[in-house]
């Protein structure tokens, strides 16, 4: 039988095979031939693409470890206009919850950048983000990412020191990027971004992923660093309060003059900056912007304010340094107000005849004007300089104002050489004119009173080193900063003291400095002053148009201190 | 007919289409290791070739009738292999057993002794026949199958049953015979359907009155199927997930577009942008951009495809339709059953692995993972086809020995 089948089974076996050979060189002769050019094209179209991770943002924390900055899981929805079908609009539209109109607005913007995706809408939570994730295959183009979106505890206290973030829009910013846009998130974003994950991928002429991509390694995303602040933020809250039960604007800063730390910058009236992180929508934007008390500004240190009385100290320690007058020199008596030419220079009350730490107390300006001209401008100006005035304190802070400390120089090229003249110097010596300076100086120029000179510049992160002493040592005269202190002593323990009757439920010393700083409308009032007890802290308080300085930033001076040492033992 | 020992020379026209068809192995995988991490995979399968030379030679020079004798005792020891892989199996699919550097593939090894096995109880039947004999051929390659399929490697299974029944058609055996003896495969795909498992039986009872068998073995043979038709169901279940989703891939690759399917799409991209003459040797961007799955092995066809386009195909199979010819020009030549047998066992081997490997890569097979004989990577895939090769040579030269 086998003999016989084997010319049978040869047959069988050749044509077999002949058959099964015929249908593959068939096949591919319909792949390659028929359809070469088709799969030619799809084959083009494959292309690797490059997926950047967010790295996790850095926490931002205070000085006892209250997180004031965290991120959580969010997501963003972006299409890529090249590859996006226009006719899926109505099915992205309904998934994505918006409105056609304005998605079809957004993909229309974006389709002269065609490869670059462009972002749908942002902050989703993993609810909102699932139905179009269960139906991304079937929408080439729309991509879903990871970008975790910062949150802001106490937003409303520390919206000004922190800042915000936003989508990064510059060309080389990935997908979700975020970026800070002011205060610390802004200065410090090197710090707190850390490095972002690189991921690639091989995708389809739709898009669609095939595999990672073997050629280069993938990286890993690095954290951003944890930035820890010298703020107190019970204190922050506590000033922030204040501030607000005033119903004015106004700002409140407290350091310690011994390390210079910044404990409390707060800024009112103020806004949510959670807003930013969610996507602020252009209305909620319009009302920021034109809120007449400018809640986005952050009047601590972006405001610049005449310094009207509290300048005296700076006036006096100059006076007394350079010996154009002693404790004891008496000039002639305050009537209310000093003639000069044809200048009336008034003061707010007759004084009378009296010393310079009597003249602080009271705050009276007849006897600056009569002895500051026994100097000059630019020596005034140079003395202000040393206690801070007039230039940045800080670098983190990107948006401190330098203030302006008027010299012969500058009154030269406002006024002209023959503009100006000694009346200039009389209304610096008693903090107006052209003189400007922020809270954060006006507190640090405090605090050089408070310290002797030997105050550090003023610093807001935890961890950097102590800076250098904001004061030349060189400059240093320890009997004129004891004159001055005594001088804001009085100001709260005589009768007659600007702030005699604010501080005398308060169970420590203070000493203090009241301003008022003129302006069109109510005066601004400025109140700044020292405690050594419980702690070496330094505080200015100003309320814009407070109207008289001991009368209403005194008593939030006292209250916000009190409540500070009170709930800090 | 001892006396009839003579020799031939060498079958050249076989040689040259193996040097053909090993020279296309290694410049695609040359090609295909350009992008893969793995660079090393050229200088291996170059060592695995100095293998599969000295397979080859042993094949060529082995004797037939030694042959013959040790292959039950070969196809135990490979069946022991088998079992073993089950439990110190490692590497993909646990398919491997790794004995210092060399890692085997036993189920490479398998369809030797499948052939060896079959071919020698199938020529033993030719002297002896045997009541059942059969079916006692078929209980002896069932364990092998059973345990190749359980790997889970079902391709690998079904590839294995192929061959066995094409070497029962060498054998002589009519369609009747195949059709009784894979009755329960057929069953299990009848019984999807009634009207299937209804015309399935009447064919069964036609065979079996044809051939005038008695009640019980009617009774065997339609009891024995219903029972495997009523048993299908929960043997689905209890497939791997993977297979039962090839299954229903190649039914309907597009069901599933970015699972097995898209493997099956993206190979399609890859041979149809060859077009007529192809993108160019290692230019082929399929295979850049790491789209094609397993391009070093089971899709190594598609890199040849995409890069020497519709020429280089129809060189590769004719190399392969004419290596085809010259097994079974061997095959018809040998005088002794074993040693025919064997041969056209090897010719089945080749037909079946070209056929369901570059019919996956085309898309018109499922997915089974069957290596592409010469070309795929693999080295116990090289040096077991080697051997065979060896051996059809042999055949070939000693024809007349019996």
């Amino acid at each position: 039988m086998f003999r016989d089948k084997k010319q049978w089974s040869f047959v069988a076996y050749l044509l077999t095979v002949l058959v099964l050979f015929l249908v593959l060189g068939v096949r591919l002769f319909y792949l390659q031939i028929v359809r070469g050019d088709y799969y030619r094209s799809l084959s083009s179209q494959n292309h690797i693409r490059i997926i950047t991770r967010p790295a996790p943002r850095g926490l931002i924390s205070d000085r006892n470890g209250v997180v004031l900055a965290d991120s959580r899981p969010s997501f963003i929805v972006t299409a890529v206009p090249s590859e996006f079908d226009s006719l899926n609009i109505v099915q992205v539209a309904s998934l994505l919850n918006m409105q056609v109109d304005a998605l079809s607005e957004i993909l229309s913007e974006a389709s002269s950048v065609p490869h670059r995706p462009v972002v749908l809408r942002e902050s989703m939570s993993v609810e909102e983000v699932s139905s179009i994730a269960e139906n991304i295959y079937r929408i080439p183009g729309v991509l879903i990412d990871v970008a975790p979106l910062r949150r802001y505890h106490r937003a409303e206290d520390f919206c000004h020191v922190i800042g915000y973030v936003g989508l990064a829009d510059d060309p080389e910013s990935f997908r979700g990027e975020i970026t800070g846009r002011t205060g610390i998130e802004l200065s410090l974003n090197g710090t707190l971004q850390g490095n972002p994950g690189l991921h690639r991928e091989v995708v389809d002429a739709m898009g669609r992923i095939v595999e990672e991509y073997r050629g280069t390694e993938s990286e890993e995303p690095v954290p951003g660093k944890n930035v820890v602040l010298t703020l107190d933020a019970e204190l922050q809250r506590t000033a922030f309060e204040n501030i607000g039960k005033t119903g004015l604007p106004g700002a409140v800063v407290i350091m310690n003059y011994r390390n210079g730390d910044i404990l409390c910058a707060a800024s009112s009236p103020s806004f949510d900056t959670n807003m930013f992180s969610r996507g602020i929508t252009q209305d909620e934007w319009n009302a920021l912007l034109q809120n007449p008390e400018n809640p986005l500004y952050c009047r601590a240190w972006a405001a610049s304010y005449p310094p009207a009385s509290t300048f005296k100290i700076i006036t006096a320690y100059w006076l007394i340094a350079e010996d154009l007058i002693d404790e004891k020199t008496m000039p002639a008596p305050c009537y209310g107000s000093l003639t000069l030419g044809d200048t009336e220079f008034g003061c707010w009350r007759a004084h009378g005849r009296m010393n310079v730490i009597q003249a602080l107390a009271q705050s009276c300006d007849v006897f600056f004007y009569r002895t500051s001209q026994l100097g000059s401008l630019n020596e005034l100006a140079e003395y202000a300089g040393f206690f801070g005035l007039g230039s940045r304190l800080t670098e983190v802070l990107t948006d401190e104002r330098n203030g302006l400390v008027p010299d012969s120089d500058y009154l030269n090229s406002t006024y002209g050489p023959d503009g100006w003249g000694l009346g200039n110097l009389l209304n610096v010596s008693i903090g107006q004119g052209e003189l400007l300076t922020t809270p954060l100086q006006m507190a640090a120029m405090t605090g050089v009173i408070a310290s002797s000179g030997r105050m550090p510049l003023p610093r807001i992160l935890l961890h950097e080193e102590e800076r250098d002493p904001l004061f030349p040592v060189g400059a240093i005269d320890d009997f004129a900063f004891d004159i001055v202190i005594e001088g804001m002593l009085q100001t709260v323990v005589s009768r007659k003291g600007t702030l005699n009757r604010v501080f005398l439920d308060y169970p420590w010393d203070f000493w203090g400095k009241t301003g008022t700083a003129e302006c069109s409308g109510e005066n601004h009032a400025i109140v700044v002053g020292f405690t050594r007890e419980p702690e070496p802290v330094v505080i200015c308080v100003i309320i814009e148009h407070g109207g008289h300085g001991g009368s209403i930033a005194g008593p939030l001076a006292r209250d916000i201190l009190l409540s500070y040492f009170e709930g800090s033992d | 007919m001892i006396d009839l020992i003579g020799r031939d020379r060498p079958d050249f026209v076989l040689l040259s289409s193996l040097l053909v068809l090993f020279a296309i192995g290694m410049a695609t995988i040359y090609s295909a290791s350009t992008v893969i991490s793995e660079s090393g995979l050229f200088g291996k399968q170059l060592i695995w070739s100095v293998f599969g030379l000295a397979a080859f030679l042993v094949g060529s020079m082995v004797s037939f009738r030694r042959l013959e004798e040790i292959s039950p005792v070969a196809y135990v020891f490979i069946s022991i292999l088998l079992l073993a892989t089950l439990f110190i199996g490692k590497g993909p699919a646990d398919r491997w057993i790794i004995i210092g550097p060399i890692h085997l593939q036993p189920s490479e090894a398998a369809k030797a002794g499948l052939i060896l096995v079959t071919a020698w109880w199938l020529s033993s039947l030719k002297v002896r026949p045997r009541k059942f004999g059969e079916a006692l051929v078929f209980i002896t390659i069932i364990p092998a199958i059973m345990l190749t399929a359980v790997q889970p490697d079902l391709g690998t299974a079904v590839s294995m049953l192929l061959i066995v029944l094409a070497m029962f058609v060498w054998a002589g055996y009519g369609l009747g015979w195949i059709i009784l003896l894979v009755s329960p495969v057929l069953a299990a795909v009848s019984s999807m359907d009634i009207l299937f498992w209804v015309g399935f039986v009447l064919i069964l009872s036609v065979i079996l009155y044809r051939r005038r068998y008695p009640v019980p073995i009617w009774i065997a043979f339609i009891g024995g199927n219903s029972i495997v038709a009523a048993l299908t169901p929960t043997a689905w279940n209890m497939l791997e997930p993977y297979q039962q989703s090839r299954l229903i891939t190649f039914l309907n690759p597009a069901n599933d577009p970015h699972g097995s399917g898209w493997n099956i799409i993206q190979s399609e991209v890859a041979v149809g942008s060859g077009g007529l003459s192809g993108q160019g040797f290692l230019q082929g961007a399929q295979k850049e951009l790491a789209f094609l799955p397993a391009r070093h092995t089971d899709f190594v066809f598609s890199v040849w495809a995409e890069e020497t386009g519709f020429i280089g195909c129809v060189i590769l199979l004719t190399a392969f339709l004419i290596l085809f010819w010259r097994i079974i020009i061997a095959a018809r030549k040998s005088v002794n059953p074993f040693n025919s047998l064997v041969t056209a066992g090897v010719g089945a081997y080749i037909g079946i692995h070209v056929f369901v490997n570059i019919g996956m890569t085309l898309g018109i097979m499922p997915v089974t993972g069957l290596p592409l004989p010469f070309i795929s990577y693999g080295g116990s895939q090289l040096v077991v086809v080697l051997f065979l090769l060896g051996l059809v040579l042999n055949a070939g030269m000693y024809w007349r020995e019996v």
